[in-house]
């Protein structure tokens, strides 16, 4: 799921909606979760109310924890590996010269209302996106055309290779599929129309409901539904699963994980994901367009330390952006948290110390306050003052489009494919590029390994690339965190995710 | 903020508000004015508020000289000594990066009563100016500042606050300027109903008629009148000041981190409260402890200064 | 008001793409929620339709902003009637007593009582509720809102702690009310003239010592109502509760221009409506108003 974009309206602070009731007639309330009387609904804790279900229009993570089990998309992520595996599709090829892409799609499929799934949807569902310039726009930047040659047909046409075009359809459901003519005839901000396992019911203030859809492609689910119950504090949501309120939740702290590992009442499972987190310096700010200004802050901070401080571990330390399971992981690590050779490198750079750096980050996100202070406390020995800014997530998008701070920190989540992790970040220009780096070679090689078709020629070009901006300091990685949910015992058929979609399609109570 | 807003412009406060106020007694001939020595002896004689100065008292000191008296700095950060329950070296406790909770807690003392003396400052000088204002002349004065004051009142105090904040960004300054704003009009309708209530006094009549200029006037008369119920105000303002500060706080839109302000320290417990509850016990302690002291000293200043209680009971804004 | 709202940085369109997107987007969202209008046209455009009752769509839900507000009304007013009874609960008795008795024992007592309860933080009162309540003893749910049509018990169950809260703090305030007013209406001139003339001493109280002194405890009542109405936000974030302060404080951070609008204007309303049921009360409590 979730695109390689910050979901704005993320777990966060005690900013979001509301929490759960429990107890209502659908819910057993026994010890171990329902299955009781008949009641064959899953009842989920999250931490937010999603902001709406248009799937081509939000951009926040609760809606797509929704929405999820309520779309397809053309190809869809492995639950293992991610790559991309058929969907709505069932198999796709590439012309020779890399610039027609055909899909051939999956007969028998019908949306929840009844209508027959063809190419003619496929077509209405990324015009609509390309034409009004809907959120996920950017990913059809290399798509010149897509047309329906038979009804079980669609052919994509590019202006240039792109081999993680399958990625870019089919990484989250924001590329959800729509019935011809959907938004002219639903109300897409309160009502779904897909094809997925699941129908949306209901949505209000305190949950979400949805119910199996008997006809899914994929043989219906053998849960009635589920209801999604948003409790904000995550000591509530944990009280909750305990004594059987609900059954799964992903609103769990780190620094619950070591007490919940020896509790009976609850299933713990984590899983490293594909989000990084990470700190950004503007070289348009004296000092840090130095390059070995940056080198002395990158050899200072103990990313092990920050790690420890901010997710009580529950995250791997990383001075590159992607992770150790993906194929196009690249170790290299440079710095090694010396204080005193930092302090030698902020010597050479010549610069007058002690000096201020503000450091932006968001009670959005709270495990970047966390991580600032601590950064704050390592960098004080070398003598640079670090002014923590906490802002609103809405101040904070503001002045990083303005250039309007020293450095931030923040996370890139729901990371697919190596452009997702690197390109718009680090190119020239580049959409995501709000620190100003630019690198000749860097450029080169992000565009040769955009377009480059052969994968292990790719990594080769993403992993020089890699080494470049981890020499620069373009960004300053920090670490990949785990994703951590909780459910009862017993409950089967759910995956733990990297990319942290929650797909209920498979669970049983037990 | 935690508070309720206050009463309505135009009710009558517990019955005691303008009517009465025009009739004042024995005073007639004489602007009231504090005295500071009978006011000091009436305290003395007032268990309660005598406790609750010198414990406010305490609080300052510590406070004042929270560098001193705090064991270590605000942000030793030690991730290997975090969540330690309380012992020998740590009185308190330590939070989530291993610093110490008793040094914070001193140390977070001097932002929140930074905070709370800064907004009172604001709304007194501010309040008081725009209620000697609109009650001497009247009219169009009385009218356009109070219906100002109207508007402000009218509207709920948190949110106030946090649109003042969101305007101009969080921090212990603004925070203090939101609260300020939030607490002006209090200020302006107690010192206005003391206007009205002198302004047509003899003396005040007399003075006019020797033609003494407005501002003479203003501060040699009315004001000293006015005064008793306006320090009566302020000490209750300062509790609910604190308070608010650590509400907003606690919302994440006051002081920021890594300062230590008892709200923030408390907002940041909250996520351990089941593993850790001295992260927000402590800080929770010393904002209840310090508002209670500012509250019981407003009452007895009040016994003291206002008998007749042209002051807001009941520890403004809440 | 509304330039207020506008004034606050931060870009609501910024906000609704999250942090990847292309500047096309960003201009055609702009377009679609009527922001790239200039503030003046925004204004006229907005209060125009706010007087038939249309108070625009909410950037972020895509619902209309009244369904959002109507959405959150039933716990808002539940949590303040209830909160209101447990105030008056408290205040009534505690504060008459004293009243009656002043300067003894019970007087102080209940003047403890009152100054705790004000001077008590609520967001800490309701997480040391929730840590003993919910956590040690396992009695209560920790938060959440059910409403009543749904399942009475569970419902109770989650109003408990929440009205508590507030209505301890609310009660703390009024009782301070009624003991003073009680105090003065006991040393009016017409009940010592009542006394004097030899009336039974609880006829004396219930006509002339109570009658008097509702007079100030309706007033305190209201404006505690208004408050609680307006949303106790941070209690609301403590229990989870879907309330309106909580909409608004959510309407801020996401920049939902009309969301804030409309809970602003109900906001002034409800203060309104408030005020003229308090002065309506007035005139049928009190017959020197009545002419």
């Amino acid at each position: 799921m979730r695109s390689p974009r910050l979901l704005a309206l993320a777990a966060a602070g005690g900013l979001l909606l509301t929490a759960c009731g429990g107890g209502g007639e659908s819910v057993d309330t026994g010890g171990g979760g329902g299955g009781g009387g008949g009641d064959n609904v899953l009842v989920a804790a999250v931490s937010a109310q999603p902001d709406q279900f248009d799937p081509h229009v939000t951009s926040a993570y609760p809606s797509f924890q929704v929405l999820e089990n309520v779309y397809d998309t053309l190809a869809v992520p492995d639950a293992e590996d991610l790559t991309m595996q058929p969907s709505l599709a069932e198999s796709w090829e590439t012309s020779e010269d890399g610039l027609t892409w055909t899909f051939t799609l999956r007969e028998g499929v019908t949306f929840h209302d009844g209508s027959e799934f063809d190419a003619a949807d496929v077509v209405y569902s990324y015009n609509r996106i390309i034409d009004e310039e809907l959120n996920n726009a950017y990913r059809f930047a290399t798509v010149t055309n897509v047309e329906a040659v038979d009804p079980q047909t669609v052919e994509i046409t590019v202006s240039q290779p792109t081999p993680n075009l399958p990625a870019l359809i089919g990484g989250f459901k924001g590329m959800a599929i729509l019935p011809e003519g959907a938004a002219e005839e639903y109300d897409l901000t309160t009502e779904a129309v897909g094809t997925g396992p699941f129908t949306l019911e209901s949505s209000d203030a305190s949950r979400t409901e949805l119910a199996a859809y008997e006809d899914y492609w994929g043989g219906a689910p053998s849960i009635d539904g589920v209801e999604f119950r948003y409790i904000t504090e995550p000591a509530a949501a944990l009280t909750a699963l305990q004594n059987g309120e609900v059954q799964w939740t992903d609103n769990v702290p780190p620094q619950q994980i070591e007490s919940l590992e020896g509790d009976d009442a609850v299933e713990l499972a984590t899983t490293p994901s594909v989000d990084y987190w990470y700190m950004s310096m503007n070289y348009a700010r004296e000092p840090f367009g130095n390059p070995q200004v940056r080198q002395a802050i990158a050899t200072a901070i103990d990313r092990a330390a920050v790690t420890e401080a901010a997710r009580f571990g529950a995250a791997q330390p990383n001075q590159t952006a992607i992770p150790e399971d993906s194929f196009y992981y690249y170790d290299y690590a440079p710095y090694d948290a010396n204080a005193q050779e930092a302090q030698s490198l902020i010597q050479q750079a010549g610069v007058q110390t002690p000096l201020t750096m503000g450091l932006m980050v968001t009670d959005e996100f709270p495990e970047t306050v966390t991580a600032a202070q601590v950064i704050a406390s390592q960098l004080e020995p070398i003598g640079i003052t670090v002014d923590v800014q906490t802002v609103d997530f809405a101040t904070w998008l503001d002045r990083q489009a303005q250039g309007d701070f020293d450095a931030f920190l923040l996370g890139w989540l729901g990371n697919i494919d190596p452009f997702d992790f690197y390109h718009a970040q680090h190119i020239t220009d580049g959409s995501s590029n709000y620190q100003g780096y630019s690198n000749p070679e860097v450029d080169r090689l992000l565009d040769s390994a955009a377009t480059e078709t052969d994968e292990d020629a790719r990594k080769d070009l993403y992993d020089q690339a890699a080494k470049l901006i981890v020499d620069d300091v373009s960004y300053l990685y920090l670490y990949n965190p785990d994703v951590v949910q909780a459910w009862a015992p017993g409950l089967s058929g759910y995956e733990i995710r990297a990319d942290k979609a929650i797909n209920f399609e498979g669970v049983e109570l037990p | 903020m935690t508070g309720q807003p206050l009463p309505p412009p135009d009710a009558p406060i517990a019955g005691q508000g303008d009517a009465k106020g025009t009739s004042p007694g024995p005073t007639t001939l004489r602007p009231a004015r504090p005295r500071w020595r009978e006011t000091l002896g009436l305290l003395a004689r007032n268990p309660t508020a005598a406790v609750a100065s010198v414990v406010l008292l305490l609080i300052v000191v510590l406070a004042v000289f929270d560098d001193t008296f705090a064991p270590e700095g605000a942000n030793e950060i030690s991730v290997t000594d975090r969540l330690q329950s309380p012992s020998w070296s740590h009185p308190f406790g330590t939070d989530d990066l291993g610093r110490d909770i008793l040094s914070r807690v001193i140390l977070g003392a001097s932002v929140s009563l930074k905070v709370g003396f800064l907004a009172v400052g604001f709304a007194l000088v501010a309040g008081t100016l725009i209620g000697l204002l609109a009650g001497y002349y009247g009219r169009w004065v009385d009218d356009v500042l109070m219906r100002v004051m109207d508007m402000l009142f009218a509207f709920p105090a948190v949110l106030l606050a946090i649109a003042v904040l969101a305007v101009r960004g969080p921090g212990s300054g603004n925070t203090a300027l939101a609260i300020g704003i939030v607490y002006t009009p209090i200020f302006a309708r107690v010192t206005r109903a003391s206007v009205l209530g002198v302004r047509e006094e003899v003396y005040v009549r007399a003075s006019r008629s020797v033609g003494a200029s407005d501002w003479r006037i203003l501060t040699r008369h009315i004001l000293p009148n006015a005064a008793p119920p306006i320090i009566v105000q302020t000490s209750i303002s300062l509790a609910f000041a604190v308070l608010a500060e650590a509400a907003l706080s606690f919302l994440g839109l006051g002081t920021q981190p890594p300062n230590p302000s008892w709200g923030l320290m408390l907002a940041e417990g909250r996520g351990y409260i089941e593993l850790a509850w001295w992260l927000a016990f402590f800080p929770g302690m010393a904002i209840f402890l310090t508002v209670l002291c500012f509250n019981l000293l407003g009452d007895g200043l009040r016994d003291a200064l206002d008998p007749r209680q042209r002051t807001l009971m009941a520890g403004g804004g809440r | 008001m509304f330039a207020l709202v506008h004034l606050v940085p931060g870009d609501p369109v910024r906000l609704a793409l999250g942090t990847r997107f292309s500047q096309e987007s960003y201009d055609a969202l702009r377009e679609r929620s009527g922001l790239d209008q200039p503030l003046l046209e925004q204004f006229f455009g907005w209060a125009g339709r706010a007087l038939s009752g249309d108070l625009g769509v909410s950037f972020r839900s895509g619902e209309t902003v009244t369904s959002q507000i109507a959405e959150r009304l039933p716990a808002t007013l539940t949590l303040a009637l209830a909160s209101i009874l447990v105030a008056l609960v408290i205040a009534i008795p505690l504060g008459t007593i004293s009243a009656l008795r002043p300067r003894s024992i019970i007087d102080r007592i209940a003047t403890v009582i009152s100054q705790f309860g004000i001077s008590v933080p609520d967001f800490w009162m309701g997480i040391v509720l929730i840590l003993v309540f919910a956590g040690t003893l396992g009695w209560l749910p920790s938060g959440g809102y059910v409403p009543i049509s749904e399942d009475p018990g569970a419902w109770l169950q989650r109003l408990l702690m929440p009205a508590l809260v507030t209505g301890v703090v609310s009660g703390s305030v009024i009782t301070r009310f009624v003991r003073s007013s009680v105090l003065e209406a006991l040393g009016s001139d017409h009940v010592r003239t009542a006394q004097a003339k030899g009336l039974p001493t609880r006829q004396v109280f219930t006509w002339h010592v109570l009658r008097n002194a509702l007079l100030p405890l309706v007033t305190v009542t209201g404006v505690q109502l208004a408050y609680l109405l307006s949303g106790v936000v941070v209690v609301e974030i403590v229990f989870s509760w879907p309330g309106l302060g909580q909409l608004a404080l959510q309407a801020v951070q996401a920049r939902d221009y009309p969301v804030l609008q409309g809970a602003i204007l109900l906001f002034a309303l409800v203060f309104l409506v408030i005020n003229l049921v308090v002065d309506l009360l007035y005139t049928a409590i009190d017959p020197r108003i009545r002419r």
